[in-house]
């Protein structure tokens, strides 16, 4: 029963993580209808500010924090004014930019890290917490997932409760209709992957202090960010949440009960199974012609 | 009466022969020939940090000896001059590198970290006959003649920390073995730790195995801690912080051994000193008086420490050590042939018989597991974190281990899939 709540705990801090990034990939696509590649650069170039200002330079770390949301929504703001924008008409070219954006970001990350061994960031918040005597939860991890949570709470108020946000939920929805509507494409297209990079800016930054960072890490973190936007139905900012949870819980007891390995397989099953039984994942919704 | 321009021209070339005369002797004794050694390894991508630190330390022992006049072999004195190759750990790179290390550079010895990349030159640099080294002896085929690994037992050594935990702590009763899944470095090690701990009479409770995608431990840890292990294995050294912090977290307090523990200081950094003290591993720090022993065949560890630390102050690793210790066998091996000829080197390498390994005593093996004696056992440190600086605490010998139970350690190679002959 320990090492069930025990997993529980573990599955819902790495669901939070999860979510922060897949959201934003999901926001990309469903706004700009680019499938953004480099997403998980992004979410690397987070990770490094936070080594490189905090850890290195001594930076405290909530400020830096900030400082790797606002670099990489920055970066995002770039690749959408001057790569995916001028290719909107063309899907497969935004996504080829993405691709080079990927390696351009990985060298960058190089040049300013080496390409020696991975980057450590001691964890600005020390010690653990214990509930009940076996229950352990670094405070670090904890403080990952309230921020995550928090993220995700102030994204759905704004999605759902301000007028932009119903604009870029209309632009997902139907791109030309909200243009008749007199909703401006290129404001919200900026918005959305400013939101959605700024996400992944703050995994990144979640995440320094509790994993090797390294310029290559991206990899990783976009292949999980596909099974959750897959499972969660391609284009559903709430699957892709609903996804990240439920993908983190089953690959955590799955690590903690069959192993390491076996839960990277079962990873990937679960995403063929969810595209044979129901292809537009759990909360897409099948789209007419 | 001044000088005329014509006294000016006759005085400047007087001048010139002077200097000129005077300084032959010097122009001479640098006339040395130059021998080229090859490293063709990985300097970028996850592999880099056992193949870029080796280079850097590589750079320290050739100038060293270039300084000193250079090394006598034959009638010649050379300078060594390292020439690297980045194969970022790709085998279509590592086939391009060592061919252009081998017929562009000429150099007359190739070295490599091991594994894939060795396996996709090994048929060319067959052909070609030229000498390769490797960290990897399970690389070793019965065909691999040119192919030898005279430094790192890649994981032959981890029985020696597995016999001083058994000696230190007889109460440790059972263990857990966490590693990567790959047949390179993560099955290899486990496999040669299950047959340790078969031996020392300790009980491995749990081989957990995961691959290189794996972002969080908390769940492996948590899954291992659940069985209670008196011992927490890490048989290789990717993740060996996350896994560490994790085990800090989760309130382990029993022993950790490891095969590596590069970079411990990040690992304090992240957990605390007190935790990461005991720690066993086997790679030891280069400023260790332990080193002085004079078994051991490295010349001035601790000089070639701090000159490193100096260069390159965040990047000793444990290969930082291991090439230029096969640097310096190859010239052992130039100097009792009298040539740089790869298979005259060769030749007199294998005739030795007791090599000059590094730690000491050193003795060709491998013919038992690999099809060929061509990889050097010998001594082999046992190194704990103390007071949070990593000390030897005895040298324990691999191949007398290797005597006496090369059965175990071959039924566990096969139990884990692995090439035996």
């Amino acid at each position: 029963m320990e090492l069930v709540i025990q997993s529980i705990i573990n599955g819902l801090i790495q669901g939070g993580f999860f979510a922060l990034f897949a959201v934003g990939l999901v926001l990309i696509f469903g706004v700009m209808g680019v499938v953004n590649f480099a997403h998980g650069e992004l979410v690397m170039i987070g990770a490094y500010t936070i080594w490189l200002v905090h850890a290195q330079y001594g930076f405290p770390y909530l400020p830096t924090l900030l400082l790797a949301i606002v670099l990489v929504m920055g970066i995002g703001l770039l690749m959408e004014r001057f790569l995916f924008r001028p290719t909107r008409s063309d899907p497969l070219a935004g996504l080829i930019c993405s691709i080079g954006v990927l390696f351009i970001l990985q060298v960058v990350a190089t040049l300013i890290g080496g390409d020696g061994p991975s980057k450590q960031v001691p964890p600005p918040l020390d010690g653990t917490l214990v509930v009940l005597e076996f229950i352990r939860i670094p405070y670090q991890r904890l403080f990952g997932l309230g921020v995550s949570a928090l993220a995700l709470l102030t994204l759905w108020y704004f999605l759902t409760r301000t007028r932009l946000g119903w604009a870029l939920r209309a632009v997902a929805l139907d791109r030309e209709a909200a243009a008749l509507q007199g909703i401006n494409i290129n404001v919200i297209s900026f918005i959305a992957i400013g939101v959605g990079a700024g996400l992944a800016g703050l995994a990144g930054g979640l995440m320094a202090p509790l994993t090797n960072i390294n310029p290559h890490m991206g990899h990783n973190v976009i292949i999980t960010a596909f099974i959750v936007t897959i499972v969660g139905g391609v284009g559903s900012l709430s699957g892709a949440v609903y996804a990240a949870i439920i993908y983190a819980l089953f690959h955590t007891f799955v690590t903690v009960y069959l192993g390491g390995t076996v839960a990277t397989i079962c990873g990937l099953i679960l995403m063929v199974l969810v595209l044979i039984v129901r292809p537009t994942g759990i909360m897409g919704v099948r789209v007419s012609e | 009466m001044g000088f005329t321009r014509r006294d000016i021209l006759r005085a400047s070339v007087a001048g010139a022969f002077a200097t000129g005369a005077t300084a032959l002797p010097t122009q001479l004794l640098a006339a040395n020939k130059t021998v080229k050694i090859g490293m063709n390894i990985p300097m970028t991508g996850d592999y880099a940090p056992w193949g870029l630190p080796g280079l850097y330390g590589c750079e320290i022992v050739a100038n060293n000896i270039n300084t000193a006049g250079g090394v006598k072999i034959g009638g010649d004195t050379y300078n060594i001059e390292m020439v690297a190759y980045d194969h970022g750990y790709d085998t279509e790179k590592a086939v391009q590198g060592y061919k252009k290390l081998v017929l562009q550079d000429e150099v007359k010895m190739v070295m490599m970290l091991g594994g894939s990349t060795v396996a996709s030159v090994l048929p060319w640099a067959q052909r070609r006959k030229m000498l390769t080294t490797t960290l990897l002896p399970s690389d070793i085929t019965p065909e691999s003649e040119y192919l030898v690994a005279t430094c790192e037992s890649h994981p032959l050594y981890n029985v020696t920390g597995v016999e001083y935990l058994k000696a230190k702590y007889p109460d440790a009763k059972t263990a857990a073995i966490v590693t990567n899944n790959d047949a390179e470095y993560g099955l290899q090690s486990a496999a040669t730790y299950k047959a340790a701990f078969e031996v020392a009479g300790i009980d491995v409770v749990d081989v957990n195995l995961h691959g290189f995608d794996i972002t969080d431990f908390a769940p492996i840890v948590s899954s291992v801690l659940a069985k209670n292990p008196d011992i927490f294995c890490m048989a290789t050294s990717f993740y060996v912080t996350p896994l560490m912090e994790q085990l800090y977290h989760q309130g382990f307090k029993g022993k950790i051994i490891s095969c590596t523990l590069d970079y411990y200081d990040e690992i304090i950094a992240k957990t605390s000193r007190e935790f990461v003290d005991g720690t066993i591993f086997q790679f030891p720090d280069f400023d260790d008086p332990a080193l002085n022993d004079p078994g051991v065949n490295f010349p001035n560890p601790g000089d070639f420490d701090a000159k490193y630390r100096a260069a390159h102050p965040n990047d000793w690793s444990a290969v930082s050590w291991e090439y230029p210790a096969i640097l310096l066998n190859w010239l052992e091996g130039a100097k009792a042939a009298a040539s740089v000829d790869p298979t005259a080197v060769l030749k007199a390498l294998r005739s030795a018989k007791n090599p000059e390994f590094v730690f000491g005593g050193g003795q060709w093996w491998g013919s038992q597991l690999w099809g060929l004696d061509n990889a050097v056992v010998g001594r082999w440190p046992v190194v704990v974190v103390e007071n949070g600086k990593a000390r030897i605490q005895e040298y324990r010998s691999v191949s007398g281990w290797l005597e006496k139970n090369k059965d175990v350690l071959i039924k566990h190679m096969k139990e884990l899939g692995l090439r035996t002959v």
